[in-house]
């Protein structure tokens, strides 16, 4: 064969039909994305519940890392959140740091964060890494509304507005800066999770969520190894947590720590397949159209509504279809090719 | 030269001693088989050894070095590895995959683990079953992915915990010749099995274990003929039929 | 100084008693059936509420209705068990614990849309008086509380360890394939220990609502507060959580005073954070 014919041949092997597919699909999404909020959603409320999607979907991608991915139940995830957001405010209201730094450093107190709460409970069994979550969270919560000097207490930590510009991460007028700057973000997350995934944290985790003790006989430190995904992840969530604070212009205590934000961000995951890479954005989705949609609909009532929502629906997914989405799709197709091998049998 | 020595091994349980002051060693490149009837200890040494449980006295000599301080993961990485003996297969890892697990042991690199995994499977015979689930393995299959996943830590000193329980004789036989193709590679290798004539027959030395005692040590030959041994364990057939 | 010291530890003794009631019925489900009920405090927050409609609908006073708040909370363990956990346990471990996560959720809503989402508080029960002895303030809700929660913890612990039903239950617990091979019907036995679980903290409540306000969103806490006493007592034995209920209840009354009220709630978690450092095993526990 000659030279020009081999490569050809390679190129056809590598690019079969189902590749070509799968990225010919993920590139469609990746433009659709890009324009959406030019094209089809130019009402500003529309393009709110695209950045809700987003945000969530980065959160959800960023929790997939330490709990779809390492199997560990990180149930008050929130506070990393509310570590990103609080750090951001308050190193712009005092000292006039701009939010892009702002969020790297929320990110870095956010690990430090995660380093006091994994490392006396990853040694132990699942549940009591859960409850430190939780407790965690409470903390926080207590210290922000009591150090009412510094974080502004219950009323919360407003920024000030200010003639918008990148350095202050303020635009007024329009949504699209906040939407590319979350799409970039999500991105981001997207990016991460996937690399995890492929490296050798990736197999390890997987490995330790099956069995803790093949992977210490396997000279897996199971503690670095979970502690590092919660970093990476408390990390990316921190992120989210600035960015809605110079979204809202405000941090709200009982907002950024609260448990339905924790539930909102495990649920996106279970709901569209925990473990799975593209899981998390799927659940954001489905779930983020219907609260935000609700609550317009709703209105001021729904003060309970959407823990009554998020309950049921772990309940649900969790009864009948544990996996969620991307488990129904895969039990589907693995029954589509059962039945297309003994047709063709 | 000693690459594994015990001294004084003591592990309690509470009120119940697993093993009792169990003094042993295990030279470069043989293979020591590990016996006893059920509850005598075996695996719990075992457990010591690698790690997995700490000592309530005594101390454990790897290289000439003092161990006792190192958890699990460390010792593994020293070259202390052990199988389990309800294999931990993990089910949702392709074979190849369960095996770079192990392979990562020495590597960061996910493109070398997996060249190193490869070899691995080449040299137990799994190629051929490399994309299968870990869930959809025989058991035969699936003692043979733990010792090849143990053998892609690259490590010294081999634990075998009843790999061939369950196993039919062609499977056993299969399994034996790839403990000694290890040894041959350079592994040291300690057994512990119930299925006398597989460990008879692969074994250069034998340690017997009786509640938690060491009651007897020596080649095949001379363990089989002690009366001690034979009296707790072998019963008077295999005796019989050894003379 | 010292009179204020023995106030807080009395009173911090006898809201222990409770939380170490509470803490034993999560003890129950969480050694028997490796579930960790994160419903926990809001099966509390339901009692507290039970007990609120059957006063001020009822008429019937707090202590009487104890029996009737036990019996709804232990069918509503029960409901939970068959209708949540039993069809979940065969799958991934993280199911049972999710599950009650979302039933957390599902009765703080429930609550708010029933009762409204304001504190609220019982007065005028038969219990309400105070008395002194030695210059401490004995509240006599309180000291009905502590007392009967005592009654009651002595009472399961005995049913668990002296009777028949509790040596099925603990076989069922250290091994579940060995009960049924015996002829312990393990289904049932997880059924009633989640009844039973569920029942303490009816009971817990109960006593509670004499001398607690109650919100919907009271639970959280006392979810944590029975988290940290099972982790303090060791995880599955049941006089490891009364115990740790009691050093919770002392250690917070003293935190909060000497710390500042708003972080009487905290100092549970930075406990909880600490037996998670120094000995994670608890006091007893395996």
């Amino acid at each position: 064969m000659s030279l020009r014919q081999q490569t050809l041949t390679k190129i056809a092997q590598k690019w079969d039909m189902a590749t070509i597919t799968r990225w010919g699909v993920f590139a469609l999404v990746v433009a659709g994305a890009l324009v959406a909020p030019l094209t089809i959603f130019k009402a500003p409320f529309h393009q709110h519940i695209l950045i809700m999607v987003l945000t969530y979907g980065a959160m959800a991608t960023a929790w997939n890392i330490i709990g779809g991915l390492g199997g560990q139940p990180a149930f008050g995830h929130t506070v990393f959140y509310g570590v990103g957001a609080y750090i951001t405010g308050l190193l712009f209201v005092n000292w006039q740091i701009t939010p892009w730094i702002g969020m790297i450093a929320g990110g870095i107190v956010a690990v430090l964060v995660s380093i006091v709460i994994g490392l006396p409970t990853f040694r132990l069994r699942g549940h009591y890494f859960a409850i430190a979550t939780m407790g965690t969270g409470q903390i926080l919560l207590q210290v922000a509304l009591s150090a009412k000097t510094i974080t502004g207490g219950p009323l919360g930590l407003p920024i000030k507005v200010l003639p918008q510009g990148l350095y202050v991460f303020q635009f007024h007028g329009t949504k699209l800066p906040y939407y590319y700057i979350i799409l970039g973000l999500f991105g981001l997350t997207f990016l991460v999770q996937y690399l995890v995934q492929q490296s050798r944290l990736g197999y390890y985790l997987r490995a330790l969520k099956e069995s803790h003790e093949a992977a210490q006989s396997l000279g897996i430190n199971t503690t670095y190894q979970k502690l590092l995904a919660l970093g990476i992840s408390a990390f990316l969530t921190a992120l989210i947590g600035g960015f809605t604070c110079q979204y809202l212009l405000f941090v709200d205590p009982v907002h950024v720590f609260a448990m339905s934000v924790s539930a909102k961000i495990m649920l996106c995951t279970i709901l569209g397949g925990v473990g799975s890479i593209y899981g998390p954005i799927l659940g954001a989705v489905l779930l983020l159209t219907l609260s935000e949609g609700t609550r317009a609909w709703l209105g001021g009532q729904g003060r309970g509504v959407d823990l009554f929502i998020y309950g049921s629906l772990i309940l649900a997914v969790v009864v009948l279809e544990p996996f969620g989405i991307v488990g129904i799709y895969r039990k589907l197709r693995s029954r589509l090719v059962r039945r297309s091998k003994s047709e063709t049998a | 030269m000693k690459l594994l020595e015990t001294v004084g091994l003591t592990k309690k349980f509470g009120g119940l001693v697993a093993c009792d002051s169990v003094n042993l060693h295990v030279e470069e490149r043989e293979i020591l088989g590990l016996i006893g009837p059920n509850g005598a200890g075996k695996t719990t040494l075992f457990n010591c050894v690698a790690g997995f449980f700490p000592l309530t006295s005594g101390s454990i000599y790897f290289n000439g070095q003092d161990i006792g301080r190192l958890d699990a993961p460390a010792r593994a990485k020293k070259g202390i590895v052990k199988t389990f003996q309800i294999v931990q297969t993990l089910r949702l890892m392709t074979v190849l995959e369960n095996v770079m697990v192990g392979a990562f042991c020495r590597t960061s690199n996910v493109a070398t683990a997996r060249q190193e995994a490869e070899a691995v499977l080449e040299f137990a015979g799994l190629v051929d079953k490399r994309d299968v689930l870990g869930a959809a393995l025989t058991i035969a299959d699936r003692k043979q992915l733990e010792v090849a996943r143990a053998l892609a830590t690259k490590p010294k000193l081999l634990l075998l915990d009843e790999v061939v329980a369950g196993l039919n004789p062609t499977e056993i036989q299969v399994a034996l010749d790839m403990v000694r193709r290890i040894r041959d590679s350079g592994i040291t290798i300690v057994m512990v099995e119930h299925v006398m004539e597989a460990v008879m027959s692969v074994s250069d030395r034998l340690v017997v274990l009786t509640s938690g005692k060491k009651i007897c040590e020596g080649t095949p030959q001379e363990v089989s003929c002690d009366d001690g041994v034979i009296k707790a364990y072998l019963g008077e057939r295999y005796h019989a039929r050894s003379q | 100084m010292v009179q204020i010291v023995a106030q807080l530890v009395v009173s911090g003794l006898m809201l222990g008693s409770v939380f170490g009631l509470m803490a034993l019925g999560l003890a129950l489900i969480w050694g028997i059936m490796e579930v960790v009920n994160f419903a926990h405090g809001e099966f509390l927050m339901l009692a507290l509420f039970t007990s609120f409609i059957l006063f001020t609908g009822y008429r019937i006073d707090p202590i009487l209705s104890i029996p009737i708040v036990a019996a709804v909370l232990f069918l509503v363990g029960l409901a939970v068990y068959w209708l949540v956990i039993r069809p979940i346990l065969g799958g991934p471990a993280f199911a049972p614990m999710l599950a009650t996560y979302g039933i957390s959720m599902l009765l703080i809503s429930i609550a708010g849309f029933l009762w409204g989402w304001d504190w609220q508080r019982i007065t005028g029960s038969v219990v309400d008086a105070r008395t002194s002895i030695g210059g401490v303030a004995i509240g006599f809700p309180e000291l009905t509380a502590a007392i009967v929660s005592a009654l009651m913890s002595v009472a399961i612990y005995l049913l668990v360890t002296r009777t028949r039903m509790g040596a099925a239950i603990q076989a069922t617990s250290m091994n579940k394939e060995a009960a049924k091979l015996m002829g312990i019907n393990t289904d049932r036995e997880y059924l009633v220990s989640f009844g039973i679980g569920a029942a303490c903290v009816g009971v817990a409540g109960a006593v509670m609502s004499t001398f607690y306000p109650m919100a919907p969103n009271v639970g959280a806490l006392f979810s944590y507060i029975a988290f940290t006493a099972v982790a303090l007592g060791g995880f599955g034995s049941i006089p490891g959580a009364i115990l740790g209920g009691l050093v919770i209840g002392v250690t917070m009354n003293l935190g909060g005073y000497f710390l500042g009220m708003e972080f009487k709630n905290s100092i549970v978690f930075v406990m909880y954070l600490l037996v998670m450092l120094v000995k994670p095993t608890g006091f007893f526990g395996w």
